[in-house]
């Protein structure tokens, strides 16, 4: 087409003043071009929109600010501020002044068994008795030091019972550490007659020793105090975590009637057992949100095997016995309906045998009858055997009974349950005490303070780990994935989860435990949110090649052809150009 | 964002490089204990011929069931169309060997995902635990970093894929992508991968993750049969590798400790008609240490307690004593407030009062009953005179 209006324009020009076929009189039109160049020019400028408005929506990760405190937290494992002091009510004279290092060497000798959440401790000695007062050690800081004037203690301890003496060491502990209370761990060593050492409920022990000059052995006494009880709880074995990973935990309680042919029990633990675990929950809350169900089930067989034996005319269930214990064919116990998808269930179970295996023992590995009658199952929950009451002289003739299981047992029942919870956070549900002058007061809180900042340090610097290596995980999942989309929400989750372990990791060198506790639930919890993700599954994602298959079939060949088209014409329209300027040129020189 | 790909290659590097660095240490911490099994039990094929396929999923399910694992720790996958089939002759009843024997559908089957919702989308949820919210927690694997998992798949498969319900394909590289995450985030402590398809060794030959053990029931280019067929179902009833693994645990009860290593070795492979293959590169323990029922069954570890706590009982009552002298007082001054707020809300109800008053008022005085046509008329006279003094001040 342009050819023939080049070739028309010739042939006009040739009745005009040249006969030349590469001159024009007129100049070359410009509406093509502009049509051409426009769209290519179009298509070019909208590229850069399309390729924004098919982009994949990536959330962006803080990746470099999840590694950084990643390798903070493993080169320097969070350690907690513990500051023991040793406070000596009578008259002590030391042989030498090494005592406070004999403490420390004792207390740092405990320090290597324990993973996660060990003690930056400091230890100080102070004498206060009558006139003297002299402080010996490093203090945390001068406002945790022991105010002497505490000589009249003495006098007021004789004659109280153990829990006297605790509650006013505990005052006299808010009184004279001006404000530390809550973080300093205190021992008070008198002399007297029976010696005997007992740990309190809140955050002291005391001891009464017969001979106060023997500089090495009493630091020894005193750092076993701190650092076999107060920094590791008494425990060797490794700890167990029973919290689920959204920071709940349902303690779900059911009541088993193995024959109800034989005998139907009821329960009233909505009363009893409500009211003596509301504290306990209490006191965890900073580890997990515990929440309390129960039930009463009916034919509920146990799977193992129990023998008679002549002796103790009953029935016994061997330790080797005790794994198949639970029947989960009949035991319908994960029923619960508060609990949600990552919450963790404990399973308390009380076990009321049948007529036919009544009543029913558990004999310990050792040979021994267990005094609890009762096993747990590490992460799993336990559970206790009640044998009803006169039992072996019901066996003949046995009319229904329905009864309620009595107040008294119930609450028997729930402190065994008390001492499981224990064993399953970790602790022992008793002490074993090392001498017979050793003695653990109890709280009703089921966990003495201390051994609760014990659990506070050891679940907030699990979380801690547990949530950095979460977002550790789901970022390189995120970058080994270029095109997968990453909701707006996982970010949102992963910058919350990143500012509550960095919230956890200030206040653990500030020394506040609950805080850091539950800030490292919320980190952990808002971690595996993000990574458990619905949205993040890998065969979801558009690769690359799914992109182009989508877009190629139309813009590959328009572009070419509008890319062509203009190229074309440009060529043309220069060509046209020039010889438009020559004969210009050529009527310049004629004229 | 489509940043820079030099910027972004060097950033996954120096990630993969940091959290290698970080993984390896922490690797090394105290092994945590096995403390639970559990099964997941996947059919991935539906319709009527492939009934065999079917009852080899529930036959499994039997025996570890049997063995001890409970229904809660267990997920079936079925497409659930054979027992209440119009071609099933005996109706409500899967048998797996044509003596007719035992009824692998009789009492407490308990699917978890039945029918359509076997897909490779759900199976994948499933392993890797990303689920929506409105899942109920038995269709969740809920298993921790003690647990021992066995995964049985059974179907039509091929090389390097399986195929799920006629429709859809799992491919190796999606399950070992999914067992990588699963070991990422300590989904289990060890895995037991145990598939009767043809060409079943190809599916785990993409696996890299450590404590996994696997076995197929026939390697590449080899089909895996079915065993016997029933003329009176009409269709094959089990297929070759499940009738010979099923054999096997006929003989053991959940006491019993037979090994891994004696399941594997007692495979013939005439009698199989192909070769199964067992995979344990990635697995440390040595397989005639583990006994079988480390996966098909479950065995509780079990501490008896040895004390209560004591005192907690006295500690409580003493505790329980002092708060109640305090609660007396508390509930006076309860009381008081509860008057106090009974005053703020009489002043609140003044103030409605009065607003109500006026609108009478004004119905009064307008002669209109309806409040909305009020409201309407209120609004028709704003905008009046809005208009009105913009004209005015135009």
């Amino acid at each position: 087409m342009a050819d023939e209006t080049s070739a028309a324009a010739g042939t006009s020009t040739e009745t005009g003043a040249g006969t030349e076929s590469n001159l024009r009189t007129t100049k070359p039109g410009t509406k093509r071009l502009f049509l051409t160049v426009s769209v290519l020019i179009s298509f070019l400028v909208g590229a850069p929109f399309l390729l924004k408005s098919t982009e994949i929506h990536r959330s962006p990760l803080p990746s470099a600010a999840i590694s950084s405190l990643s390798d903070h937290l493993h080169s320097n494992p969070p350690s907690f501020p513990c500051h023991f002091q040793a406070i000596f009510l009578s008259p002590f004279k030391p042989s030498d002044s090494s005592l406070s290092l004999s403490v420390a060497e004792r207390i740092r000798a405990q320090l290597s068994a324990q993973s996660c959440g060990n003690c930056n401790f400091t230890v100080s000695v102070t004498v206060d008795s009558g006139s003297s007062c002299r402080h010996e050690g490093d203090a945390a800081s001068a406002a945790c030091l022991w105010e002497c004037g505490g000589g009249g203690l003495v006098d007021a301890i004789e004659g109280r019972d153990d829990q006297g003496i605790d509650e006013l060491l505990l005052s006299a502990v808010n009184e004279r550490t001006g404000g530390c209370a809550g973080r300093v761990y205190s021992v008070f060593v008198m002399e007297g007659r029976d010696e005997r050492v007992v740990i309190g409920k809140h955050r002291h022990a005391w001891m009464v020793l017969k001979d106060l000059d023997d500089s090495t052995s009493v630091g020894s006494m005193i750092g076993t105090v701190f650092g076999d009880y107060f920094m590791r709880g008494g425990v060797e074995k490794g700890e167990y975590i029973p919290v689920g990973s959204d920071g709940n935990v349902v303690l779900s309680f059911s009541l088993l009637n193995s024959n109800p042919s034989d005998w139907i029990y009821d329960w009233d633990f909505q009363r009893t057992g409500e009211v003596l675990l509301a504290p306990v929950l209490e006191a965890l809350a900073p580890v997990a949100n515990i929440t309390m169900e129960s039930q009463v089930l009916y034919h509920a067989p146990k799977s193992s095997i129990s023998y008679w034996d002549e002796k103790l005319e009953a029935y016994v269930v061997n330790t080797r016995d005790l794994p198949f214990f639970v029947n989960s064919n009949e035991w319908h116990l994960d029923t619960s309906l508060s609990a949600s998808g990552r919450s963790k269930v404990l399973q308390f179970v009380v076990y009321v045998p049948s007529a036919s295996e009544c009543p029913l023992y558990i004999r310990t590995p050792e040979g021994e009858i267990s005094k609890t009658n009762a096993f747990i199952s590490p992460m799993w929950g336990g559970v206790a055997i009640w044998n009803p009451h006169g039992c072996s002289m019901q066996s003949q003739g046995i009319h229904l009974v329905r009864d309620v299981l009595p107040p008294q047992e119930l609450e028997k029942i729930i402190e065994i349950f008390i001492g499981q919870l224990r064993i399953l956070f970790g602790l022992n549900s008793n002490y074993v005490e090392p001498s017979p002058t050793f003695k653990f007061l109890a709280s009703e809180k089921g966990f003495t303070n201390w051994e609760l900042d014990l659990l506070y340090r050891q679940h907030t610097c699990f979380n801690l780990l547990s949530s950095l290596s979460t977002l550790q995980s789901l970022s390189t999942l995120v970058e080994s994935l270029p095109r997968m989309i990453v909701m707006d929400e996982i970010g949102k989750q992963v910058e919350l989860s990143l500012e509550a372990a960095n919230l956890a990791e200030r206040n653990i060198s500030l020394g506040i435990n609950n805080a850091s506790a539950l800030s490292s639930i919320r980190a952990r919890a808002l971690a595996e949110d993000a990574f458990f993700h619905p949205s993040i599954m890998s065969i979801s994602y558009s690769s690359m090649e799914h992109y182009f298959a989508i877009y190629m079939p139309f813009f590959a060949p328009v572009s070419l052809h509008v890319l062509l088209a203009a190229v074309k014409e440009v060529k043309r329209y220069f060509a046209e150009r020039s010889k438009y300027l020559a004969f210009r040129a050529s009527k310049l020189k004629s004229s | 964002m489509a940043s820079d790909p030099m910027g972004s290659q060097l950033r996954r590097i120096l990630s993969i490089f940091f959290s290698l660095s970080i993984i390896l240490p922490l690797s090394s911490p105290s092994p945590t204990m096995h403390n639970n099994n559990w099964a997941v039990l996947v059919c991935t094929s539906r319709f009527w011929f492939n009934y065999r396929h079917m009852a080899n999923t529930l036959s499994l399910y039997r025996t570890v069931k049997r063995l001890g694992i409970p229904d809660e720790r267990i997920i079936l996958m079925l497409a659930d169309d054979m027992a209440c089939n119009a071609r099933n002759n005996y109706p409500a009843q899967v048998f797996n060997n044509e003596n007719h024997q035992l009824n692998l559908y009789g009492d407490n089957v308990e699917v978890d995902y039945r029918g359509y919702e076997v897909t490779v989308e759900n199976f994948l949820r499933v392993l890797t635990g990303r689920h929506e919210a409105s899942v109920p927690r038995s269709k969740h694997l809920l298993s921790d970093e003690g647990s021992h998992i066995l995964l049985y798949m059974t179907g039509h498969g091929g090389n390097e894929f399986l195929k799920f319900q006629d429709t859809e394909e799992l491919q190796s590289h999606d399950l070992a992508d999914a067992v990588k995450q699963m070991k990422e985030k300590n989904r289990f402590k060890e895995l037991l991968i145990m598939v009767d398809t043809c060409q079943a060794a190809t599916l785990f030959s993409q696996l890299q993750s450590p404590g996994v053990v696997t076995i197929g029931s026939s390697m590449k280019g080899e089909n895996s049969y079915s065993h016997h067929l029933d003329p009176d179902v009409g269709v094959s009833v089990v297929d070759r590798f499940t009738f010979y693994t099923l054999a096997f645990f006929e003989r053991l009860d959940m006491y019993s400790n037979a090994s891994l290593n004696s399941l594997f070795t007692s495979y013939d492979p005439t009698l199989l008609m192909s070769t199964a293959y067992y995979r344990t590169d990635l697995y440390e323990r040595p397989l005639n240490m583990v006994p079988v029922t480390n996966f098909f069954g479950s065995v509780m570890k079990t501490i008896p307690t040895d004390s209560a706590y004591p005192g907690f009982l006295v500690a409580h009552a003493s505790e329980y004593a002092a708060i109640s002298a305090e609660t007396e007082t508390a509930r006076v001054v309860l009381e008081d407030e509860a008057d106090h707020s009974k005053t703020y809300d009489q002043s609140e109800k003044g103030l409605q009062h009065t607003l109500d008053e006026w609108l009478k008022l004004l119905e009064g005085k307008l002669g209109v009953k309806d409040p909305e046509v009020l409201v309407a008329y209120g609004l028709g006279s704003m905008v009046l005179l809005l208009t009105i003094s913009t004209w005015l001040s135009s």
